[in-house]
């Protein structure tokens, strides 16, 4: 039988149970999640915008081991299904400017097994130099089982990838979408992709059947440190998370409060995140009102674009 | 999958060998297979452990590893749940025949489906025949009833909210090789569709299971031009050796 946890994970698990298990309040003044805004686009500027968002934050990774985790999904270059490789490529050295000692890229499709090969028709090959060394099939990494600081219907533990638990910083990089179950797909929703296809198959059913809400909560509840950037530049509408439409929303959303990330994403996309299951349940600090989160940059109302949603989500959209 | 390859070479055999015993000491009480020597939990691989094992397996040890198999069934076929969907009016299209999970006690899919109904398909003159032809046939009828509108097959969905969704190469390719021997009026189509797949496909994988599921039903197609995507492993490679074999008449997953 595998190891079932080191000291360094029941040490994070703990602290993420603690954070995850206060009550749901509003911050006291002063001590407000911060999200940031920034307007941008595919170009030169790119780099520069992430690492400013990044220096707002002030994101220390000096000497540490950050992994950088985008969403891909699909072959199908023409629809704004994956996280653009600039985006990735912008992190990688944002994150290597800072001080990393070590930063990589993993990822572990749902859906499609090849993953490389999506990978190279998703231009990741082309835009990351020396991608191949740097990325990790999570799908096949080697795994450990961890027990779960937040367990799902019937889900206690969790066989997840080494890659993803030995390192000190995750990064989610997901894609704005819209999601056919959930309403929004964002950073939160990203940490689906660590779970070991090669253990739990493509599609990762056992998280569908423990909830998909409830298996969001559990997986960000392994991964107490996280950072979140939201390529948003050009994201999902209609029926996302792979079949909808590409919509441009023009911004980049990063923090490291995941919750408050999100729940800005969702009032950019037009959707009450206070509907939305899982940041419900996650919010422990009122994240999904908007008074309880500090917006930097951009503000809201100015960069908003109402992304379509499918006639089963109108109910949550902000009114 | 590189074991499964190098079974008709000579050259390879102390190496087969060497595999062969390795996965074999791998197999647990219940008589499945982990994924992984640090996962404790026998899973879909249990069909590929008998795929490549199963002369090489005393009999008794192949007999738990069937066994195991038969006892595994999608989630959504179980008589309660079927009875619950009928309820809420959910029953229809996905409630056709019986397939096979990826991890136990969870829905079945496509590939672990494909991959337990040619293990079985293997064995079945080992054992009484009824039982495992029984399953093999719903089996089937599982993978009938998941086929997408296109023709093809993708990892078990065919609608989502109402919508259809498309087929992949790799698992339209799969679904080919179990269905060999099939007499249905709906092969043609599928077949169809894994030549437009065969047209498209952008990776090595994909390409292999598509000339795989093609030569099952003595269609291979020519090999794929010079511009073929790279293979990006051992895996890649090894499916690519099993087309060339399936293309040359003799094949691993058929005898």
């Amino acid at each position: 039988m595998g190891k079932l946890l080191s000291r360094r994970q029941v040490l994070a698990g703990s602290a993420a149970l603690a954070t995850w298990t206060s009550c749901s309040r509003a911050p006291a003044p002063g001590s407000q999640p911060r999200v940031t805004i920034l307007r941008s686009g595919y170009g030169q500027g790119l780099r520069d915008d992430v690492r400013r968002l990044l220096t707002g934050h002030k994101v220390d990774v000096r000497g540490r081991r950050v992994l950088l985790k985008p969403n891909l999904v699909e072959f199908d270059p023409g629809a704004a299904i994956n996280t653009h490789p600039l985006v990735v490529l912008a992190a990688l050295e944002a994150f290597r400017g800072l001080g990393a000692a070590d930063v990589r890229i993993a990822e572990g499709p749902g859906h499609r097994r090849p993953t490389l090969d999506l990978a190279d028709a998703a231009g990741y090959f082309q835009t990351v130099p020396d991608f191949e060394r740097l990325f990790t099939d999570l799908n096949l990494d080697e795994v450990a089982r961890v027990r779960l600081p937040r367990a799902a219907r019937g889900l206690r533990s969790l066989y997840l990838p080494k890659t993803a638990l030995d390192c000190d910083l995750l990064v989610s990089l997901p894609k704005m979408k819209t999601h056919h179950w959930v309403g929004a797909t964002l950073g939160m929703k990203n940490l689906f992709g660590l779970v070991p296809g090669a253990v739990y198959g493509w599609p990762k059913n056992i998280l569908h059947w423990a909830g998909i809400d409830e298996s969001i909560m559990a997986l960000n509840s392994v991964f107490p440190r996280m950072f979140t950037i939201v390529d948003g530049i050009e994201g999902m509408e209609g029926n996302g998370p792979i079949q909808g439409r590409r919509k441009p929303a023009g911004v980049i959303v990063g923090g490291g409060d995941r919750v408050a990330v999100d729940a800005t994403c969702c009032r950019i996309m037009g959707i009450d995140p206070s509907k939305v299951g899982y940041l419900k349940m996650a919010e422990t600090r009122g994240q999904t009102g908007e008074a309880n989160v500090r917006q930097i940059g951009e503000p809201i109302q100015s960069v908003r674009t109402a992304f379509d949603l499918l006639p089963e989500f109108r109910s949550i959209r902000l009114s | 999958m590189a074991l499964l390859a190098c079974g008709c070479e000579p050259a390879a055999a102390a190496h087969l060998e060497r595999g062969a015993q390795y996965l074999a000491a791998l197999q647990r009480p219940d008589g499945g297979w982990p994924p992984r020597a640090s996962v404790d939990q026998s899973t879909w691989v249990t069909a590929l452990a008998v795929l490549v094992l199963h002369e090489r397996l005393p009999g008794e040890a192949v007999a738990k590893a069937v066994r195991w198999l038969l006892e595994q069934s999608g989630e959504e076929s179980r008589f309660f749940r079927r009875l619950r969907m009928w309820l809420l009016g959910l029953g229809g299209a996905h409630a056709e025949g019986e397939g096979w999970p990826w991890f136990p006690e969870t829905a079945a899919w496509v590939s672990p489906t494909v991959f337990t109904v040619l293990a079985l398909e293997m064995v079945k003159e080992r054992f009484p025949a009824s039982e495992l032809e029984a399953r093999t046939r719903a089996g089937r009828r599982f993978l009938w009833s998941r086929r997408c509108q296109d023709g093809g097959w993708n990892h078990g969905s065919t609608k989502v909210l109402g919508y259809d969704a498309g087929s992949y190469p790799e698992t339209t390719g799969q679904a080919l090789l179990a269905m060999r021997g099939e007499q249905s009026a709906r092969l043609p189509e599928a077949l169809a569709a894994a030549e437009g797949h065969l047209r498209t496909c952008r990776s090595s994988g994909g390409l292999s299971w598509l000339r795989l599921g093609l030569a099952a039903h003595a269609r291979p197609p020519a090999r794929p031009a010079a511009s073929e995507p790279p293979w990006r492993g051992l895996m890649d490679v090894a499916l690519w050796l099993l087309a060339d074999q399936a293309a040359a008449g003799t094949s691993a997953f058929w005898s």
